[in-house]
């Protein structure tokens, strides 16, 4: 292994810039980034898609496929330049020095080799270390990253754990060889949120432990926040802004860093007197990349002749430490002056009862042997005892995580699946065994659903419009093409696209604008009910804020009752009337929004609302990690579902947990949890987050 | 006379072949002028290999087109390319070396002559007639079998897809050579009664007749249900494409299943029959399978679950929502596939199965000239050449929409 004596910045990249070369021409991806890893301090890349953070990762890894080339600058890595490296010499730093780990923990693991073997490669390899050294080693690092039971996990294979468990995984094997620096690329994003409180809690420990630096890259500033020391913020391959966590978060000095953290809910934002400031237009692609300032034709403070007339350079501010910015104006603009704000709107009134669920239960068989229909038969149970009410103009917002039942109970509601046992009734009529080819078309035009991926929305081969028109024609609405040709341009316009769209195919939309066509649709048919499933969850920050006020809008010109399935509670908080949490397909907790953001909570809302990050310095949180993971709906837990990660267990009497299934204890009008703790333990509640005084 | 040399021979070749020559010029100064706006077919032009395959498979459907020439009211608008007649045969120049003019005259073989005495070159050009003009229709009709069953099994899934999914795993393990010399015995051909069809045409019931009567179905059923699942909302259109569709189809279906066109257009003799369906039959279950699979695997997208949510019928969803995101693997399998067809096609000739005992089919060609390979290997080596030079063709031609179909 190569070890040498150095003690300067462990990571030095200086004007860095690389590109991508297609048949065309040449797409640059990152152009002139700097940026310093000291030892032992963790780096936030943070940024939208595009905007080049993991081309950065690759490129200090040297691992830019074919078309990519790093054109200009150096990466230094301890003193030694990497640019420069022959392949060998890069092979022995690779996953030695620098270790990567990824967003999809099961892509980084061999799935046809025992996790022990994978693990023991790495010193074998790297260090020549014998196979007991490296068993030893491997055991050890196990249970460093908290993995129970460490002699089962290493003759494992991969598929055999979860996903954070996987995770786990990835992270020991990048410390199998203590490596200087660490590259993170999104690690949490395909996890769930509790889980991801663990791992990004692992991260930050063993970074301390090992002494490891990190370049963490995400974003989510809100994990950049908890995880990070300081950051670079990056913006269409540029970075725009640097410095620590505390200078950039509280007093930024770039409009596009400004822009971001007014466009992501925080604690306090709310979606009538204080609504998100969405960011306008769309991000540059690499080719049309304007001339000047690259954030120029989206910014408030924008200068025509000033901004735009040539290449930027990071200056550094005055007073802070290492902090600078890509703005020419930083110094002319007034950072505490609040944002205009957008005209704030009364909350709507509610309405009637439209849907009420009442003991809903959905339960699938699965059948051991798929040929033949013979052996033990297993039962799922994806939904139990649903009861809730929904009225006219609310947004009910229905919280969990992977498996807790919400993509069932969604379906059960459009009909795609018929109830196991109880009712759902819609505007007064039962429906819960009516399938959905059995439904008259205005039942079924008033149940509509907005879905999560806006690349998967769009049948990718029909054009915008003519899906729309279609979506009319099944609705029965309009009786000549030309009503339908006239309607579905009402509908563009109804969710602020401009009307030359209708004839575009979905490839040439970008993720927002695809999402709203998704919008248009589901309004097609005048829906009393639409259900939002994660409708913003895989958009990027800056477009999310406008889609979510988009949809506030719509749903408060037409009263429509809105179910927004969603795991990330800092938007829900944002926009509903009520929450409603649920947890393996039971409802753990239904109440107004405030009622469930205070408390007393249940003890899973208690762990889900302190494993969510918060963008602001300010927010001081309770720390609750959840052990283990959520067991699986095939073989429940018995008694109370939360019974196997709950804190709060020791403080019932007996083994009630683990014998009975809570009823609902009521706790204020509307507001109950499904919890066996009395009433004084949910006294002692402290609230999850805490606003600090300014 | 002197025997023509080599370079005369390959002169006077390229010679005859210039209608091709010219034809392949326009459509590809065409192609690359507009390669643009012509979608998957025009990313084509920016593969070196997918232009050599298209270039090659082009060469052999203009050959096919052109090999009698062309001639509206006595002028002729396009030379014929073959020199002569595939079954004239002239007694003196049998079996006579490639260059070899027949005695006393001008008359030259430019391949020599087979064993009958027929010009080898020009059975080679009117070889490549019968195998355009099968193979491709054959494995369109696979095609479609292929997609009205594969579809529903991958949809539904269920008992369904199960009982499909065994019998075509039975099809598959059956062997093919055996299979087609059961289907063209004429023992098999003859078993079965007869019926009594309109205008005193007569059928059997044989397995092969009963097979045809089968599979040619699929088409007309594939196309109503492609336009009742969509244009239901709209009657008129809907009864108009129905209408035609119907019309047409029994039309066809009434002259190749059952060899009962009213007005003669359609028909196909016996022989025929067979190798179609053979073929048809040995490759709808691939078919089915790969679109068995692309169904599984798309039916999970969320456009799928918007159809469904705004109550559209499954087979909507399965023709107009699936199948058009499925068709960039099936159209690179449609032109591998016709590769495998046109090799089956020559498998068939060669083993005596072709379509008629001296047709100048390349498989029954080389067959033909395989008796004397040692002794005079010209007349079974360009049937051979062709073959394999359309099959690289065709996968050339595969590979190359393979790899721009994943480029952006």
């Amino acid at each position: 292994m190569v070890h040498w004596d150095y003690d300067g910045p462990v990571l030095d990249i200086q004007n860095l810039s690389i590109s991508f070369f297609t048949r065309l021409h040449e797409i640059p991806a990152v152009m002139d980034f700097s940026c310093v890893v000291q030892p032992g301090e963790a780096m936030g890349l943070v940024g939208e898609s595009g905007c080049g953070k993991s081309t950065v990762a690759l490129g200090v890894m040297q691992d830019l496929g074919v078309n990519g080339r790093v054109v200009d600058g150096s990466i230094k890595f301890k003193g030694r330049e990497l640019t420069e490296m022959s392949d060998k010499e890069l092979r022995s730093i690779r996953g030695s020095e620098i270790a990567m780990i990824y967003q999809e923990p099961m892509a980084s693991l061999n799935p046809a080799m025992p996790i022990g073997k994978q693990l023991m490669e790495v010193p074998i390899i790297h260090a020549g270390s014998t196979k007991s050294e490296a068993y030893d080693l491997a055991m050890q690092v196990i249970s460093d990253v908290r993995l129970p039971d460490p002699e089962r996990m290493l003759t494992s294979y991969p598929h055999q754990l979860s996903g954070g468990q996987q995770q786990r995984i990835v992270i020991a094997m990048a410390l199998m060889s203590k490596p200087s620096v660490l590259i993170l690329d999104e690690p949490t994003t395909a996890l769930d949120v509790t889980v991801e409180a663990g791992i990004v809690e692992l991260v930050k420990d063993l970074g301390k432990r090992y002494g490891t630096s990190m370049l963490f890259i995400s974003h989510n500033l809100g994990l950049v926040l908890e995880v990070c020391d300081r950051l670079c913020v990056m913006y269409s391959g540029e970075a725009v802004e640097t410095g620590s966590i505390k200078d950039v978060f509280d007093r930024m000095r770039h409009p596009y860093t400004q822009a971001l953290f007014r466009s992501i809910p925080l604690p306090g934002a709310d979606k009538n007197a204080r609504p998100l400031v969405a960011i306008p237009g769309n991000f540059p692609l690499p080719h049309e990349r304007p001339p000047g300032c690259n954030f120029g034709p989206r910014c408030d403070y924008f200068d025509s002749g000033y901004c735009d007339r040539g290449d930027i350079d990071m200056a550094p501010i005055e007073g802070d430490e290492r902090h600078e910015s890509r703005c020419l104006k930083f110094d002319e603009i007034d950072w505490d002056k609040p944002a205009v704000a957008k005209e704030s709107t009364e909350a709507a009134e509610l309405g009637n009862v439209v849907l009420k669920m009442d003991n809903l239960k959905k339960y699938y068989e699965v059948a051991a042997h798929a040929l033949f229909s013979g052996g033990a038969k297993k039962v799922v149970k994806a939904n139990e005892t649903l009861s809730f009410e929904a009225h006219e103009g609310e947004t009910l917002a229905i919280v969990g995580e992977s498996g807790c039942g919400k993509s069932t109970l969604a379906k059960v509601l459009m009909g795609l699946e018929t109830a196991s046992d109880g009712k759902i009734q819609l505007d007064g009529e039962e429906i819960q065994n009516t399938p959905i080819e059995n439904r008259p078309t205005s039942t079924v035009s008033s149940v509509q659903m907005v879905f999560q991926n806006p690349f998967d929305t769009l049948n990718p081969s029909m054009s915008v419009g003519s899906q729309i028109i279609r979506a009319l024609e099944i609705f029965k609405i309009g009786r000549t093409k030309q009503e339908r040709q006239e309607r579905m341009l009402q509908l563009l316009d109804l969710v602020k696209l401009p009307r030359e769209f209708a004839t575009r195919m979905p490839r040439q939309l970008s993720g927002g604008q695809k999402q709203r066509v998704g919008i248009a649709r589901a309004f097609a048919g005048n829906a009393r009910i639409v259900v939002a499933d994660e409708p913003v969850s895989a958009l990027d920050v800056s477009v999310q804020a406008a889609v979510t006020d988009l949809l506030m809008e719509i749903q408060r010109q037409e009263r429509t009752t809105l179910l927004f399935i969603s795991h990330d509670l800092s938007i829900v908080r944002y926009l509903s009337d009520r929450v409603m949490v649920m947890y393996l397909g039971h409802v753990v907790e239904l109440g107004s929004t405030d009622q469930v953001f205070s408390p007393p909570y249940h003890p899973y809302t208690e762990a889900l609302l302190s494993a969510v990050p918060i963008a602001d310095t300010h927010v001081e949180k309770e720390h609750i990690v959840l052990e283990g993971d959520i067991p699986s709906a095939i073989n429940p837990p018995p008694g109370c579902p939360f019974q196997t990660r709950c804190r709060w267990k020791s403080e019932v009497a007996g083994s009630k947990c683990e014998t009975e299934v809570p009823t609902n204890n009521v706790l204020a009008d509307g507001h109950y949890i499904k919890c066996h703790l009395a009433k004084s333990s949910l006294d002692r509640m402290v609230p999850v987050i805490k606003v600090a005084a300014e | 006379m002197e025997p023509l040399s080599w370079t005369q021979i390959f002169g006077q070749m390229l010679y005859q072949f210039i209608p091709v020559w010219v034809a392949i010029a326009l459509v590809f100064a065409f192609s690359i002028r507009f390669k643009r706006k012509l979608g998957l077919y025009g990313k084509l032009f920016d593969s070196v290999i997918g232009m050599i395959g298209f270039g090659i498979v082009i060469f052999w459907i203009l050959t096919a087109l052109f090999a009698p020439g062309i001639s509206l009211g006595g002028l002729t608008l396009v030379p014929s390319i073959a020199t002569f007649d595939p079954l004239a045969q002239i007694a003196a120049l049998k079996n006579k070396v490639p260059g070899t003019f027949a005695p006393n005259s001008e008359i030259v073989y430019l391949l020599g002559g087979d064993n009958l005495g027929r010009d080898v070159f020009s059975r080679m050009v009117h070889g490549s007639r019968l195998v355009i003009g099968i193979a491709p229709v054959a494995t369109a009709f696979a095609f479609m079998v292929g997609i009205t069953l594969g579809l529903p099994a991958g949809y539904f899934g269920g008992r369904f897809d199960t009982v499909l999914s065994f019998l075509s795993n039975l099809v598959l393990a059956f062997p093919v050579i055996l299979l087609f010399y059961l289907l063209v015995t004429p023992e098999i051909q003859a078993a079965g009664s007869e019926v009594n069809l309109w205008l005193g045409k007569k059928w059997i019931t044989s397995i092969p007749n009963i097979l045809a009567a089968v599979l040619f179905a699929f088409p007309i059923i594939f196309f109503l249900l492609l336009w009742n699942s969509k244009f239901f909302t709209q009657p008129t259109k809907r009864n108009i494409l129905v209408a035609i569709s119907l019309v047409f189809g029994l039309w066809a279906y009434s002259g190749l299943a059952f060899n009962a066109d009213p007005v003669s257009v359609f028909g196909m003799s016996p022989n025929l029959l067979n190798v179609f369906v053979s073929v048809v039959f040995v490759n709808s279950p691939t078919v089915f399978r790969i679109v068995r699979g692309l169904t599984l695997d798309i039916q999970t997208r969320d456009y799928v679950a918007a159809a469904q949510t705004r109550g559209e019928g499954s087979w909507y969803i399965m023709l107009w929502e699936i199948l058009p995101n499925a068709r960039g693997p099936l159209i690179v399998d449609f032109c591998l596939r016709i590769g495998y067809t046109t090799i089956l096609l020559g498998t068939l000739g060669f083993f005596g199965l072709g379509v008629s005992p001296e047709s100048p089919d390349w498989g029954s060609t080389i067959n033909d000239g395989r008796k004397l390979l040692s002794i005079f290997p010209h007349p079974a080596l360009p049937p051979a050449l062709s073959l394999m030079s359309l099959v690289l063709g065709l996968n050339l031609l595969a590979d190359g929409l393979r790899e721009e179909s994943l480029r952006d």
